[in-house]
């Protein structure tokens, strides 16, 4: 035995966190150039150009009412991404084996690729941040950050929740193309219809009412109200709903580990 | 004194097709232990039940007395595995995917790297630290997957097919390097299809076939157990072969007497302790003996005998095994094997 199976394990997750957090920050231009270039563009068509005939939105210009939104759109996506990607090639060039012929306990393996990913989108979503508060402060005024606890707080839910649900992709695809049309055709829909681009209150009562299924609709409003301090659904209640469905995605994934999923012949 | 590897009756099924079933074998701690079989005999499936990499369908399988599912972390951790195919982290550089794997298993980032410096010096590859695993050639990548094996310091060290399309020189360098680490009290199991490398290495083999355990012995036993062939060439050779039966002595080991080419073949078990008693009987026979040759049964043939295949004998090779001695089967192919029907 290497060591008592405690420390083995806070080890062996700490390792294995390191490697899938190297492995994206040792990359800058893949990891951070797309979603510079894609944001700058976002908020220089969205927001400047179609802002000026949109004006103000729930009382703000229409490139601060969108800041928040293009946040979630990234950290979400490269969480889900980052955490679908690693597990996937992993699979695929089996070098996943060196992690699953450890004595490394599910819940450390799960561990690891969530928090890396959720890490990922964090930075990510920094980075949009940055970008969107550039522009913003250049055309308007300083970005508030007004209840910054709040925005904490649902940064890190949503990217936990996708990362972890991004393993699932992981485990469930058998093709990079399965991660492809997992991306285009599940994430994207729900984020653009998750209330980024426009206000609820712009919406017919029933698509309203239909909006309120999606979840990525309570992460966006969560978002923008720890930056604006403005929400239009109660961000503890959007709050507690997402921590429940997070605990909820990272049971599974442990489940799937341990089961063998995807992993196991 | 705890066994290395206790499986019992392990089976595993993909779909329809049963890679194991049933397996029993017991790895003594310490032991050069060598499983052998042809392609598709199972060993690889066997190999990856241990470390967790296939789910058995049936069966227990123990690692120093772990079992390996309901104590995987204790049982894997023991374990060094350089698998047969190629299954390493592309994204770093060696050295750094030395480290990792040895961090999995605990061991913390400091001692980490010296582990990674020494394994690699161990196989002779510690000038490609800083390359990536896809640029290093053929014979390199197969020293590299030992090295990893290696850095977590396993007690149960296991190679499959190390030594698949490699050449003689790092053949016998990774042989030396095991022999050593054998020495000094690591279990290895190594499985192969080659011959020779269980006959110079191991103290125990198995034999497995289609997914059941032929037998288990020494590979000097199991070499005892085929048929030499000892060959005099007589001054005035006898018209026929029955002649000179009648003045051999009545051995149960002798198998068989023929005449080839003037020459007096004898086939039979343990040839060089028959081959005495044949020369004291022929010279009381009054004939005169220019040269005698043993040609001693290898292992290969052995094996080949145990492992062939009849076309549609599957069946009955099932049954004969069913609940029978490891060395059932063996009695079954001895008959008409050796060189009589090549
Ligand atoms: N993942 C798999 N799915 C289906 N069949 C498999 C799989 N892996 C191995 N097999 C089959 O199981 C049998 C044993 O394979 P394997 O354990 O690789 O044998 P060996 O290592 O002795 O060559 C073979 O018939 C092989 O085709
Ligand atoms: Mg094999």
């Amino acid at each position: 035995m290497n060591g008592d199976a405690g420390a083995v394990d806070l080890t062996g997750f700490l390792t294995l966190t390191r490697r899938e957090v190297l492995r994206f920050l040792r990359r800058p231009a893949n990891t951070f150039a797309p979603p510079f270039i894609t944001n700058v563009l976002y908020f220089s068509v969205f927001g400047v150009i179609l802002g000026e005939r949109v004006g103000t939105i729930t009382g703000v210009p229409y490139i601060l009412f969108i800041l928040p939104g293009l946040v979630v759109l990234g950290a979400v996506s490269n969480s889900f991404e980052n955490a679908s990607f690693s597990i996937f090639h992993g699979r695929w060039n089996e070098y996943i084996h060196e992690v699953l012929t450890s004595p490394l306990s599910y819940a450390g393996m799960v561990g690891a690729y969530v928090l890396s990913a959720a890490t990922r989108g964090l930075l990510v979503g920094g980075l949009i941040a940055a970008i969107g508060w550039a522009i913003v402060s250049a055309l308007f005024r300083p970005v508030p950050v007004e209840k910054p606890a709040y925005l904490l707080a649902f940064m890190l839910v949503i990217t936990l929740l996708f990362a972890s649900l991004g393993v699932i992709g992981g485990l469930a695809a058998s093709d990079f193309d399965d991660l492809t049309v997992m991306n285009q055709f599940i994430l994207r829909p729900l984020v653009f219809f998750g209330a980024v681009f426009y206000s609820l209150e712009d919406l017919t009562p029933l698509l309203r009412d239909v909006s309120l299924l999606n979840p990525m609709v309570y992460m966006v409003n969560g978002v923008r109200y720890g930056f604006l301090g403005v929400a239009e659904v109660d961000p503890r209640l959007s709050l507690a709903v997402l921590a429940g469905m997070t605990a909820a995605a990272v049971g599974i994934d442990v489940l799937l580990f341990k089961r063998g999923y995807g992993l196991t012949d | 004194m705890t066994n290395a590897l206790e499986v019992e009756d392990l089976r595993k099924s993909y779909g329809d097709l049963d890679a194991l079933k049933g397996v029993s074998l017991t790895v003594p701690e310490g032991s050069f232990f060598g499983l052998l079989g042809p392609n598709g005999a199972g060993k690889t499936t066997f190999i990856n039940v241990l470390v967790g990499l296939v789910r058995a369908s049936g069966g227990d399988a123990r690692v120093f007395g772990h079992d390996v599912e309901d104590d995987y972390r204790k049982a894997r951790d023991r374990i060094g595995l350089a698998p047969q195919e190629f299954n390493v982290d592309r994204f770093f550089p060696i050295h750094e995917v030395l480290e990792h794997k040895a961090g999995y298993h605990g061991v913390p980032h400091d001692v980490a790297a010296e582990r990674a410096e020494r394994a690699l010096k161990q196989v002779g590859i510690y000038d490609k630290r800083d390359t990536r695993f896809d640029w290093l050639s053929g014979g390199m990548k197969r020293r590299f997957m030992l090295a990893r094996a290696l850095v977590t310091d396993p007690d149960l060290l296991i190679l499959d097919e190390p030594s698949a399309g490699v050449d003689v020189q790092l053949r016998r360098d990774l042989w030396d390097l095991v022999t050593e680490l054998n020495e000094r009290g690591t279990t290895v199991l190594l499985t192969t299809h080659y011959i020779e490398e269980a006959e110079r290495l191991c103290d125990e083999v198995a034999i497995l076939d289609r997914g059941r355990v032929v037998t288990v012995a020494s590979p000097e036993d199991l070499m005892d157990r085929g048929t030499d062939r000892v060959v005099v060439t007589l001054r005035d050779p006898p018209a026929s072969a029955a002649s000179l039966s009648a003045v051999l002595p009545g051995d149960d080991r002798i198998e068989d007497v023929s005449l080839e080419e003037g020459r007096l073949v004898v086939t039979a078990r343990q040839g060089g302790l028959v081959a005495p008693d044949l020369v004291r009987e022929l010279d009381r026979a009054g004939h005169e003996i220019l040269d005698m040759e043993i040609k001693r049964t290898s292992l290969e043939e052995v094996f080949v005998d145990m492992t062939r295949h009849d076309e549609g004998d599957e069946d009955g090779r099932d049954d004969a095994n069913e609940g029978a001695p490891d060395d059932a089967p063996l009695e079954t192919a001895a008959p008409g094997g050796g060189e009589g029907s090549r």
